[in-house]
């Protein structure tokens, strides 16, 4: 699909001269860099039906000639952008200003959105849809890991969760589609069961304005998008294909979409699966992972007022953990941890998963209905039913395995109502909204297990209201939240003989942003938000119990514990002083009072499996702050680099040590080449021939102490990446080619934020090979 | 809306894999009356503190060694040792002891003629005093190298059990 997010055309003027049947027609007009107002030269035109077509000159004019009276696709390309197509009808000669963000794209990968600076002061930076067409065999937080200021909490290659300055699970939220992703976010070998191909762009929200957004306010938001459908009434689609040589994976996705007036609609499926991963130096057995997702999409316009919209997803994995790394008690894990080599490190490799594995499922199904009063006014009302069913299997005895050791299932029924008036008194705009959320949590009882967290049933409701408005080279923005949570809580007691413990309990969130945006010039802006917000504490830091597999320690949780208080501070300062060069750097600092985290009881718990560390939920004082830093150069028109850096540093106030699972400082530094022109490869054109290396420093943690952690922190590493890519066009396709190499030189390597480093390496070189063909 | 927020009563699992209990009954060889080394955890993962209880062993005597294993959570008790048995190839008992002149050995073979160590042989020497621990490993490579009854460490698998018993040989 071809994503016209950075592409507006502000101006389609007629002039009538000819009408008729005769091939005499023309398209032109100018190309302007929406970023510097210069025009931009070298941008291809093409009309993908005659595949006639013209590039703009210095003053960025182009003129297509000859055109019949018929529909038409242009498709618009430029060095360093992603390519658009803009559908139009030709019935007249016709004019076009076309503009291109074409300075922001220099970052390629991530671009600040530009849509936000006329609704909000959001903080955020964004997947465009190219991007995620290049790293289609990469999960969601693996994808958004491109994005400074975000890093990923792995267990192994398989689970991924994402944290954003410095929070994750439970403090993050994940927008699916609008809805608040439902499901078990608590624990840390959980990932957030999306496939993130269904979307057209990810959102990372790292600022505070997000107040519109349903979840905990304290750390950023992370939307997944699904633009409505364009206005385009041909069948448009995408296939793609890929294959990695690391795990042996293959996987496809398919897209197609129609526009229609009476129905719109759009099916996205995708298929993957791989064996096991492997290290430079032995397989990680058992991580095999194989996946089934399917979402659909339609819309109607009942009237030109009213539309109406249907969306369904449906997520289906299956996960293989390493089976070296499932250990019965602390024992164990000091005897992993005195080894190079995992235990039950096999020599062959296999594409079957055994215990310990997951298998999880997710399906969302979302209505929704939007109503324009006019240009400013516009209501909007939603509602979703999402189940999450998640299933992990031990390895047990007397057949047991195939038992699930947990097994918990999630209802979630969403409502909302949305309204927004951009002028509502005196040029202010006003976004207010209303939220409801049910959430039922059951244990399935066949596990045999006492379950870690109880069966609950949470109701939740919330408001919001958002002004902003525009005054001279400033924007302003004010947002208010109130939630209000019901928990109603049903417990399994510790002791024998078992009883039932019941808990309601009761919560009162409140949150406020006000943001400001001062444009100093059309090459500096300045954005800043602050923010309080409040998170009640989740139902597993009150109420769970047990043995937490994944870390071999038994958690307990706190029903005594308040809700946490935080305020942030973001300043995010934007320099574009030519078309070539583009710095940003972002300053955050946030203060959390009543931090909840597992703090480590002095006396390990005597059991029949052994001696086990006992960590129990409590609060504290905490504080984050840090840095992203990006920049983008042009050396000349045809070699561009790129440079991020993120710094971050966490403290408990209290016990004056680090937080504990902070993401490392990292240094990315990249360098493309990309061929103006095209070039002839036995007889086929390849166009826009890239070339990218890139490097990744994970510095040391070492401002962890010893006694933090079970083992000593790993070092800092250093991994180089390179890709290769270039596009085929065809009459009515284009083709795409990607090869990129991951950890090229097949380092070794353990990194912090990832549980797999307690028993092995992490993943060595990977080769992806991918196609895909766009119609 | 509210009524809808009461929940049903949680179904209490039959948690059948537990093991609270585990006796390794010593009976002298010669004949005589055995000891019984007991380590009972009513609770599971629960807080309460295990109850452990030994009897003196006699210097240098030979005992056979017998292990059970109970889950006292069932009424009647569960004997989980049958389960053992039916997967021995899957599970090994370790002994490693830190009282001098004391050794144990494996008395049993699964059905790939390798040890079990639901019944073993135990020597004891001069008097003296120290700590026995009794570890049972799940899905262990039996044939690693350097696996022996006193050390479980390249076995690999994981621990089922793992208790500790104060040991007087007097």
């Amino acid at each position: 699909m071809f994503s016209k997010y950075w592409f507006l055309i502000i101006g389609l003027l007629v002039s009538v001269e000819v009408v008729g049947q005769q091939c005499e027609l023309n398209i032109s007009g100018y190309v302007i860099d929406s970023g510097s107002d210069e025009p931009l030269e070298y941008v291809n035109i093409i009309v993908s039906e005659t595949g006639t077509g013209a590039t703009t000159d210095s003053t960025g004019f182009f003129r297509i000639n000859d055109l019949c009276p018929e529909e038409a696709h242009l498709v618009i390309s430029h060095i360093g952008c992603e390519t658009q197509q803009v559908y139009i009808n030709v019935r007249r000669d016709t004019v076009l200003t076309l503009l291109m963000d074409h300075s922001e794209n220099l970052l390629h990968d991530v671009v600040i959105t530009g849509e936000a600076i006329d609704k909000s002061t959001q903080i955020s930076q964004v997947i465009t849809a190219q991007v995620m067409a290049d790293q289609i065999d990469k999960d969601l937080s693996n994808m958004l890991e491109g994005i400074t200021g975000v890093s990923v909490l792995k267990n192994g290659s398989g689970v991924a969760k994402p944290i954003i300055h410095g929070l994750y699970g439970n403090r993050l939220s994940i927008l699916n589609n609008g809805v608040l992703q439902s499901g078990q976010q608590w624990g840390n070998d959980h990932s957030p069961e999306i496939d993130p191909l269904i979307a057209q762009k990810i959102r990372v929200i790292k600022g505070t304005a997000a107040l519109e957004y349903f979840g905990s306010q304290l750390g950023g938001v992370i939307l997944i998008d699904v633009d409505r459908l364009d206005e385009e009434p041909h069948l448009h689609g995408r296939l793609s294909y890929f294959y990695e040589t690391n795990g042996r994976a293959h996987g496809t996705n398919l897209q197609l979409q129609q526009y229609n007036p009476k129905l719109s609609w759009k099916l996205n499926g995708t298929l993957k699966k791989n064996g096991d991963r492997s290290s430079p130096n032995y397989f990680l057995n058992n991580t095999g992972v194989q996946q089934a997702n399917l979402a659909f999409q339609l819309q109607k316009s009942i009237s030109p007022k009213l539309e109406l919209s249907l969306y369904g997803s449906t997520f289906n994995s299956e996960i293989g953990i390493l089976r070296g790394s499932h250990i019965g008690n602390i024992t164990d894990l000091q005897t992993a941890l005195a080894r190079d080599e995992p235990f039950f490190t096999e020599p062959e490799f296999s594409y079957g998963i055994e215990a310990p594995r997951q298998v999880v499922s997710h399906h969302l199904l979302k209505f929704s209905g939007k109503y324009v009063f006019d240009d400013d006014r516009i209501i909007e009302v939603s509602t979703a039913a999402q189940l999450n069913d998640r299933k992990e299997y031990d390895v047990r005895r007397s057949g047991r395995t195939e038992i699930p050791a947990l097994f918990l299932r999630q209802g979630n029924l969403f409502a909302q109502f949305k309204y927004r008036d951009l002028d509502i008194f005196r040029n202010w705009g006003m976004s207010t909204g209303l939220q409801v959320d049910l959430t039922d949590n059951t244990n399935q009882p066949e596990t045999g297990i006492l379950p870690l967290i109880p069966d609950y049933r949470s109701f939740k409701t919330g408001a919001f209201a958002l002004f902003n408005r525009r005054i001279n080279k400033s924007f302003v923005d004010v947002g208010l939240r109130y939630d209000q949570v019901f928990q109603n809580v049903l417990a399994i007691s510790s002791t024998i003989p078992r009883e039932i413990i019941r808990y309601d309990n009761g919560f009162h969130n409140f949150s406020a942003s006000f943001g400001w945006q001062y444009l100093w010039s059309k090459h500096f802006t300045v954005s800043s938000n602050i923010g309080v917000a409040m998170r009640n504490p989740a139902i597993n830091e009150l109420y769970s119990v047990g043995v937490h597999q994944g870390v071999s320690g038994i958690e307990e949780g706190d029903p005594d514990l308040k809700s946490e208080r935080s305020i942030k501070a973001v300043v995010s300062l934007k320099w574009k002083p030519t078309p070539r060069l583009y710095v940003e750097s972002l300053f955050y600092y946030q203060e959390i009072s009543d931090y909840i985290y597992l703090r480590p009881e002095e006396k390990f718990r005597l059991t029949v499996r052994g001696a086990f560390p006992v960590f129990i939920y409590d609060q504290t004082d905490a504080q984050i702050y840090g840095m992203d830093f990006t920049a983008g150069y042009e050396l000349s028109p045809t070699v561009s680099s790129k440079l991020a850096y993120s710094y971050i540093r966490a403290n408990d106030l209290e016990a004056n040590i680090e937080l504990i699972n902070i993401p490392a400082n990292n240094l990315n530094a990249s360098l493309q080449y990309e061929m103006k022109e095209s070039i002839s490869l036995i007889g086929i054109q390849l166009d826009k021939c890239a070339f990218t290396i890139d490097s990744k420093w994970i510095f040391r943690k070492d401002e962890l102490l010893s006694d933090q952690d079970f083992t000593a922190v790993p070092d800092g590493y250093q991994l180089l990446n390179a890709k290769l890519s270039f596009d085929v066009s065809l009459p009515h396709a284009r083709l795409r080619w990607l090869l990129r190499i991951d950890n090229m030189l097949d380092q070794s390597y353990r990194d912090y934020l990832n549980r797999q480093r307690y028993f092995a390496d992490d993943l060595g070189r990977n080769v992806v090979l991918g196609l895909n063909v766009s119609f | 809306m509210l009524a809808s927020c009461s929940k049903d009563d949680p179904v209490i699992p039959n948690e059948e894999e537990v093991i609270t209990t585990l006796i390794y009954t010593l009976t002298p060889d010669a004949g005589g009356t055995a000891v019984e080394l007991q380590f009972l955890d009513a609770d599971g993962d629960g807080g309460d503190a295990p109850e452990i209880t030994t009897s003196d062993l006699s210097p240098n005597t030979l005992y056979v060694g017998a292990v059970r294993l109970l889950n006292e959570q069932e009424s009647p008790a569960e004997d989980v040792t049958t389960e053992i048995m039916e997967e021995n190839e899957d599970h090994q008992f370790f002994y490693e002891t830190t009282v001098d002149g004391l050794s144990v050995s494996y008395d049993d073979l699964d059905s790939n003629d390798q040890p079990v160590g639901i019944r073993t042989m135990l020597q004891t020497g001069d008097e003296g005093s120290g700590m026995l621990t009794i570890t049972l490993r799940h899905e262990p490579n039996k044939s690693a190298d350097g696996v022996v009854i006193s050390d479980p460490s390249n076995a690999g698998g994981e621990t089922d059990i793992e208790v500790r018993f104060p040991i007087n040989v007097q």
